[in-house]
């Protein structure tokens, strides 16, 4: 499907209670999101058309699909309870670890990186140790 | 070079946020791969991280191995008795479990899910440094009522390293007489009950209750919880009861050495916690060690237990790293505990939320209380943690606190207390010296705190008709509490049955079919 991405996503350490204890999940994503994070449009089914997301959100601005965006929409869409848990001041939790590809997100400029067809996103608790 | 913004000409005059790591995104180590995880401004590729975090770890633990340090640089490692692991099922305690298997028993390599080798580093040099190891867990469901019992599920974990032995404990063995004879070899300890509405902690709160109280463990241990003023007592006390359960069973069960998995951050977070409870005493044993229970001779016996930490280097975002590139298995704490709130879970958001912006300062901290040491010696070892006591306790508390308000100045000043808050205020009475012989004389200045803290709420009124009274864990009576003085030799009061029952009637578990 034209603009549309799959993003492969895993949960460890204790974070895929949050998501229905699926630990290995995959989502799609549009290139182009509002750059204001909103996830008002779910993502659909393969069988409808592409037009909505391309059409210009009201705020007029858009950007490549960051980890920012993903983050807001696992929030919206994907997240069962306790959203506290996962999200926190427009960033991930602190104590959440990030691996984009097996990378640290610090390395790929957090939030600001932007997500490419087949990434695969971990998300690691870190919340739970000794 | 970064620098600010010139806010008379920029409306947004903002500093360029300083990136978390070096200059390089390379990995400092081997300097030939792109990095895989910055740890505290340095980044590492996944090839060289693993080995790193296995040297902090080997470098905690081998200079305590053997028991006398010795004059070599390399010497051979050989313990003087065997090893316990206290588990908890955290990130921490997994990896703990799995560095030890893979670095001093690799002549068989853990399993997999599916039961199979999962492959180990040989380590032939490493083979025999312990004899056997021993693997202690702390069920806790039976503190919480409904709380889901996940000792087989942690039993499944552990016995994927077959050179391991699996201890379970319960919570409730604090309070159990035939655990305590198991491990102390003593048969004649009595159960300890106490007052702890009457503030200091006299004697005549300190009743020796007879055989016949029908108190199971269980129920014991939720009367003892749910007498306690605060959640930051409470979680005070778990940590406590787990702590000493396990040393006494890895002492009694012939232990050189017992291991945690607290990792930097945790032991951040639990030096930052017992200080603010009152527990800088003993911040030098919250970091490592050398423990051994008292005998009733009052001589300390010949097996020292080294208790050590050696994973104190390794942060906890390096120790989920590690977990998931070595694919270590991780079935995580209990949820009960997590939940509990109080000066601990809020000590914990503080330093998290610490890390993420400043990775160095959590390490700055554990580093600071390495350097403090107590200026006297202990006067003993609390009964109740186990851990060394300050002398003169009660004198110091009467220097800095208030104890009675006779003076008038003072009583005109209860004016702006609550109704509520003034009923304990002594006003009529002058001050008086405390008794010479209380249980507060064989308490630290923490345990002292989480018995007697006051609550925000105002002081724990017990039920009118009923005594406030709640058993102390079974090590407490140990030794004789009328050699110590706190007990007339023979004048013991008996707890009639029908008082007892009425205190514990809403602990009691409804099974009637059991009761004898």
């Amino acid at each position: 499907m034209a603009g549309m991405m799959t993003i492969k996503l895993v949960f460890s350490g204790g974070l895929e209670l949050l998501f229905d204890n699926e630990r290995n999940q995959s989502v799609l994503i549009p290139s182009f999101v509002p750059s204001d994070n909103s996830t008002h449009s779910p993502p659909s089914s393969s069988s409808s058309t592409s037009s909505s997301y391309n059409d210009t959100p009201s705020t007029g601005e858009t950007k490549a699909a960051d980890l920012e965006y993903l983050i807001y929409h696992l929030r919206d869409h994907l997240l069962k309870e306790r959203p506290e848990l996962f999200m926190e001041n427009g960033t991930i939790r602190p104590g959440i670890l990030v691996l984009i590809n097996n990378t640290d997100w610090e390395l790929e400029g957090e939030g600001s990186y932007q997500l490419r067809n087949n990434d695969e996103i971990v998300f690691i608790s870190t919340l739970h140790g000794g | 070079m970064l620098s600010c913004g010139n806010p008379a000409v920029e409306e947004q005059a903002l500093m360029p946020r300083r990136s978390k790591f070096g200059k390089s995104k390379d990995c400092v180590r081997c300097r030939l791969k792109p990095g895989n995880i910055a740890i505290r401004h340095a980044v590492y590729c996944k090839e060289c991280f693993t080995p790193i975090v296995d040297m902090k770890f080997r470098k905690a633990l081998e200079p305590s191995v053997n028991a006398r340090a010795g004059t070599s640089k390399r010497p051979k490692l050989k313990a003087s008795g065997n090893l316990c692991l206290g588990f908890s099922g955290g990130l921490g305690s997994s990896i703990l479990l799995d560095m030890v298997h893979n670095t001093y028993f690799s002549n068989r390599p853990p399993l997999d899910d599916s039961g199979k080798p999962r492959g180990g580093i040989n380590h032939p040099r490493n083979a025999s440094v312990w004899p056997s190891c021993i693997v202690c867990y702390v069920e806790v469901c039976g503190a919480f009522p409904g709380m889901q019992d996940r000792t087989e599920a942690i039993r499944s974990v552990v016995e994927r390293y077959p050179s391991f032995d699996f201890v379970p404990l319960r919570i409730e063995d604090a309070f159990d007489e035939s655990w305590w004879t198991k491990v102390s070899g003593s048969n004649s300890t009595p159960q300890v009950w106490l007052e702890l509405s009457k503030e200091g902690l006299i004697t005549d709160g300190l009743h020796v209750a007879s055989k016949v109280t029908g108190l199971t463990p269980a129920e014991a241990i939720r009367l003892y919880l749910s007498s306690l003023p605060t959640q930051t007592a409470i979680s005070s006390a778990l940590q406590n009861l787990t702590r000493v359960l396990i040393l006494h069973t890895a002492h009694s069960g012939g232990s050189s050495h017992l291991l945690f998995g607290s990792s930097l951050t945790s032991l951040s977070i639990s030096l930052l916690s017992a200080i603010s409870q009152g527990g800088g005493y003993a911040i030098r044993e919250e970091l490592q060690e050398e423990w051994a229970p008292v005998a009733a001779s009052g001589s300390k016996p010949d097996n020292v237990l080294r208790v050590i930490r050696p994973l104190r280097d390794v942060t906890a975002k390096e120790c989920a790293v590690y977990a998931w590139w070595n694919n270590v298995f991780v079935i995580g704490r209990d949820k009960q505990r997590r939940a509990i709130l109080g000066i601990a879970a809020l000590t914990k958001n503080f330093v998290v939320g610490l890390e993420k912006d400043y990775p160095s300062t959590v390490s700055t901290i554990a580093r600071t209380c390495e350097k403090l040491e107590p200026k006297d010696a202990p006067s003993g070892q609390c009964r109740l943690c186990k851990r060394p006591m300050q002398s003169a306790i009660q004198e110091w508390k009467g220097r800095i606190s208030i104890r009675s308000y006779s003076d008038d100045k003072l009583a005109a000043d209860l004016a702006h207390i609550p109704l509520p808050c003034r009923s304990n205020l002594d006003t009529s009475t002058p001050c008086q010296v405390p008794p010479l012989l209380a249980l507060t004389d064989f308490l630290c200045y923490s345990c002292h705190t989480t018995l007697t803290s006051r609550s925000s709420r105002g002081v724990k009124q017990s039920a009118p008709g009923v005594s406030s009274i709640t058993p102390l864990p079974i090590w407490v009576g140990d030794r004789g509490l009328h050699r110590d003085g706190l007990m007339d030799g023979g004048a013991r009061r008996k707890i009639p049955e029908q008082e007892m029952l009425d205190t514990v009637a809403n602990f009691l578990i409804d099974n009637q079919d059991d009761k004898e």
